[in-house]
């Protein structure tokens, strides 16, 4: 089987971008991820374009950024994984090189979200989930789908709204440090906590925004790779799975299951444990989500996420630094951008490129975990130095 | 922060969609009539909730209704205070997913609750509800 390393990475700025469209946002991750590499775009076989949509005015996203960017002719898709996009998009470009039907393969991720109004894009995302089961009658809201597993996740450990608030603070702690987050500002625990309730117990500041934002990785063969970088950044294991669309069949709401079979896939393929990871960046599209995935991950047992936050234990210096590029609360959510971005950081952790949020890099080797909407999807991606 | 300069779009999209039921209809007529049921597979035994008339389990086509009765426990809930485009104008709203016996689980509004005081391990009742323009719902009641 072929290797895949990242050979080039792209990211950029997160926010409401309503300077420029989807072609243009997409580009600009594009152009520094191809000038990463130093690749000749003529030699890019497959563009895999990682994309929720429906909140900007291009149905087929893929081909408007490729025309863009002067990729027309390269194999393309869009690829929807809802908020896990961005990392489905780099598992169908990886597939295209382990085949060898690409040796160089450019997967980029990108989201639009303010060109509708914030309740149309809140409806859109409420929406996803079981539409008639959850939403028609109901108006469930996808923080509502995220404090359903908070509430039962305080029922069953204990665990306290002012623990989320802590995982909120730390995000906005490396959202300051980091020039291509939404929010780059500190906050205090007393600020999260005294926020808007947008559903009981989430609040305003448990809650990721809405975001506009491109990241683009370049991906190569072990051949190529060698020829275009001396630093290339090894895609060691790729896991997903998935779970059912209507939150009733789930057996419980105190965790994503389909966190922990992607999670297992990914170490088993990588021969690695969750011990051996130098740093992460996990899915915290609510404060909850973050202290699910600890636990999911295998990072703490079951039940005692809140105390790894109470503990330091995910901030730098702990002992395995989680979301220290802001993660989707401070730097922002473009839902089909955000599993790119996750690896456009962990890549440059690994290279050592992540300046005064750089985290000690022992093992080499870091990890990439992306939620699809509440766990309906699950990807988590491995990366070493070697 | 001034807003850049744009285009704004003249051309709107309506998207209503009519959502074919044929197969599960008689789960909606059941409601009608006050009776909350729900699919059981006639080849594996399995209850399918929301109800489908192929076995996710076995994929066999054969079910018979069953109906789950109107005692739930309450699993996990929430409050809604910030609602979606589509219900604008709601005032803030509960929602449950409630468990009956045998393990099938809903999910539904959750009526005579308050946040401070629900509690999972609550009795709550499943009720069968016509909405004004005619379509029927459930809804959770506190027991």
């Amino acid at each position: 089987m072929n290797r895949v390393a990242i050979v080039g990475v792209g990211h950029s700025r997160f926010g409401r971008r309503t300077d420029v469209n989807v072609g243009e946002l997409a580009f600009e991750s594009i152009k520094q991820a191809i000038d990463d590499a130093g690749v000749d775009k003529g030699d890019i076989k497959d563009v895999v374009v990682g994309t929720m949509g429906s909140w900007c005015e291009e149905l087929l996203p893929a081909v408007v950024v490729n025309e863009y960017a002067g990729l027309s002719g390269a194999g393309t898709m869009r690829v929807e994984a809802a908020c896990a996009s961005g990392s489905a998009a780099i598992k169908a470009a990886c597939g295209s090189i382990i085949s060898g039907e690409a040796d160089v393969a450019l997967a980029v991720g990108v989201e639009k979200m303010t060109e509708v109004d914030s309740p149309t894009s809140v409806e859109l995302i409420g929406r996803a989930g079981s539409y008639m089961w959850e939403f028609e009658n109901y108006g469930m809201t996808f923080p509502a789908y995220y404090a359903l597993y908070a509430v039962a996740h305080m029922n069953r450990f204990g665990t306290t709204e002012e623990d989320m608030a802590r995982v909120s603070v730390k995000a906005h702690h490396y959202g300051a440090m980091n020039p291509l987050a939404q929010f780059q500002r500190e906050i205090t625990l007393e600020k999260a906590m005294g926020s808007q309730v947008v559903s009981w117990p989430l609040k305003l500041y448990d809650s990721c925004p809405l975001t506009d934002g491109s990241a683009a990785v370049v991906l190569a063969s072990e051949d190529a790779a060698k020829k275009l970088t001396d630093t290339p950044i090894w895609i060691r294991g790729v896991g997903y799975s998935s779970d059912t669309a209507n939150l009733s069949r789930r057996s419980d709401y105190v965790g994503l299951e389909a966190s922990v079979h992607a999670a297992n896939r990914a170490y088993a393929m990588a021969k690695v444990t969750p011990k051996d990871i130098d740093v992460a960046t996990a899915h915290d599209c609510f404060t909850i989500a973050e202290l699910m995935a600890y636990e999911d991950l295998g990072f703490c047992k079951k039940g005692e996420g809140a105390k790894m936050i109470r503990d330091g234990e995910t901030e730098l210096g702990g002992r395995i630094p989680v979301n220290v590029d802001g993660g989707l609360k401070a730097k922002g959510h473009p839902v089909g951008a955000t599993g790119v971005s996750m690896a456009v950081e962990i890549t440059k952790q690994l290279r050592g490129e992540a300046g005064r949020r750089q985290a000690a890099i022992k093992n080499g080797l870091g990890l990439v975990h992306n939620v699809g909407g509440t766990g309906h999807y699950a990807y988590v991606t491995i990366l070493s130095r070697n | 922060m001034p807003e850049e300069p744009a285009l704004h779009s003249k051309r709107t999209l309506t998207l209503r969609f009519d959502i074919p039921i044929s197969k599960t209809h008689e789960f909606w007529d059941s409601l009608r009539a006050g009776k909350f049921v729900t699919t059981k597979c006639s080849k594996c035994g399995n209850v399918s909730f929301p109800p489908q008339s192929d076995c996710p389990k076995c994929m066999s086509g054969d079910f018979e209704w069953v109906d789950l009765g109107r005692e739930a426990t309450l699993v996990t809930f929430t409050h809604v205070q910030v609602t979606p485009a589509s219900f604008a104008g709601s005032d803030p709203y509960m929602i449950a997913i409630g468990e009956f016996p045998g393990g099938v689980k809903a999910l539904a509004r959750l009526e005579g609750g308050q946040p401070k005081t629900a509690k999972p391990g609550m009795k709550l009742r499943v009720e069968a509800r016509v909405e004004k323009d005619g379509n029927p719902y459930y809804v959770f009641v506190v027991a």
